[in-house]
């Protein structure tokens, strides 16, 4: 399914940083949900800045975010924890249409649904695996799945585990 | 010697005037019952009537209207209270209070995007979508809309209705729900814009005939207000203005709670 993109994508002020600060906060949050609904749509976990700069424009109507205005949408989203930078240089992000917590009990989830429990299952199995196609997780940046799974082990419901060169996971 | 009027001849004339007044007041009362009288008649015709074609008035909004300027005529005001005979009758206060009460959720739902100013239109539009089928064979018309926000409009000074071509013509009418009257500039100004949903300085200037300060000012107050947005990636600075933007208008997104 086609991604549908929201109506300032096509207004062409919302590639304007706004003078007008209660605009300027509606621009910055409808761009917040821009990022958000597109990487959710597109299966996007990781986002690298320079490779997204068609998301920050449109050509049809010939406008796009200056710099300045992507990295305040990017700071915008990091203000509200939509995204975390894996690098000092600020190059890639990983972006949360869900967050970590919300990962950890989607895939805490699928392993008690699967009987998965007090068994150890590797990364790749969970991210990769032929069941877990369908599930939203499948294709997670491996950054991401640890700190989902992190979140399960402060509440006791998972373990990573090392076994043999591979990174595994045992459920509680 | 002429003959000065004696005091019987003054007394004759006084009791004449008495009679006179007297027979004026009888008028005067005559006139008044009979007019009474005409009222009734007029008024129990108009309950008939609106009895007799209670469906037709329910369903068709231009029937509706005509209706409306009848009792409007004889100083009848169905929509006066929603309870009453009018409302009993008709349900025609229910109705127009379930318009009042979705016209200020879909303002409320629209105005982050356009700084609390919609177009009759769309405000239209979004209400026919959400209404719902319940109700759709109950069609609303621009006049029903604004019988519902002149309603509103009594309960307090957050609404009001923008006229950009000063005629009670619907397609350019604007609807304010964010308190604060427009000056005229400004009305002059989205009159300019509507069109093509922008303007400019230079625009503004030609068709105007304002100098640059005064397009500048009343632009930038607009920008202030929330209801213009500026595109500074043309040759010459573009304000925009949503609440003419076409593809606004086709958002699915909004969707109202059902009636009760």
């Amino acid at each position: 399914m086609e991604f549908s993109w929201p109506w300032e994508y096509d207004f062409p002020p919302f590639f304007t940083l706004q003078p007008n600060l209660d605009t300027l906060r509606k621009q910055l949050e409808a761009w917040r949900k821009l990022v958000l609904d597109y990487c959710r749509h597109n299966k996007i976990f990781v986002l690298d800045v320079q490779e997204s700069i068609s998301l920050f424009q449109n050509k049809a109507i010939d406008r796009q975010l200056s710099t300045e205005g992507i990295n305040r949408v990017l700071e915008s989203l990091l203000e509200y924890n939509q995204i975390e930078w894996c690098d000092k240089a600020k190059k890639q992000c990983l972006v949360y249409w869900k967050n970590p917590q919300e990962w950890g009990n989607l895939i805490y989830r699928y392993a008690s649904d699967k009987g998965m429990t007090n068994t150890v299952c590797t990364f790749y199995e969970l991210t990769a695996g032929d069941d877990v196609q369908n599930e939203e997780f499948a294709g997670m940046d491996q950054s991401l799945l640890v700190k989902a799974l992190k979140t399960l082990e402060a509440t006791n419901k998972a373990e990573i585990i090392m076994f043999g060169g591979n990174e595994g996971v045992k459920f509680f | 010697m002429r003959k000065r009027p004696g005091i019987g001849a003054i007394h004759k004339q006084r009791v004449e005037q008495e009679r006179f007044r007297g027979k004026a007041t009888e008028l005067q009362d005559n006139v008044f019952e009979q007019m009474t009288n005409q009222m009734e008649k007029f008024r129990t015709n108009l309950e008939t009537f609106a009895s007799k074609h209670r469906n037709e008035i329910k369903k068709n909004p231009a029937f509706r209207k005509q209706f409306q300027d009848m009792c409007a005529s004889i100083g009848v005001d169905p929509l006066a209270s929603s309870k009453g005979f009018w409302s009993e009758l008709l349900g025609v206060g229910d109705f127009y209070y379930e318009i009042a009460v979705q016209v200020i959720e879909v303002c409320l739902a629209t105005s982050p995007r356009n700084g609390g100013l919609i177009t009759l239109g769309e405000l239209r539009q979004r209400l026919i979508k959400a209404r719902g089928k319940a109700q759709h064979h109950q069609e609303i018309s621009n006049d029903d809309i604004i019988r519902a926000i002149k309603k509103l409009k009594v309960l307090g000074p957050g609404f009001s209705i923008v006229s950009l071509k000063g005629t009670q013509d619907t397609s350019d009418i604007l609807i304010r729900s964010i308190p604060g009257e427009l000056s005229a500039d400004h009305t002059e100004v989205l009159k300019a814009a509507e069109a093509q949903s922008f303007t400019s300085v230079k625009a503004l200037k030609s068709t105007l005939n304002w100098d640059d300060v005064r397009c500048l000012q009343i632009l930038n107050e607009l920008l202030r207000d929330g209801v213009a947005w500026v595109d500074e990636q043309s040759p010459e600075k573009m304000y925009w203005f949503p609440s003419f933007f076409k593809p606004l208008m086709s958002e699915d997104e909004i969707v109202l709670p059902p009636p009760n």
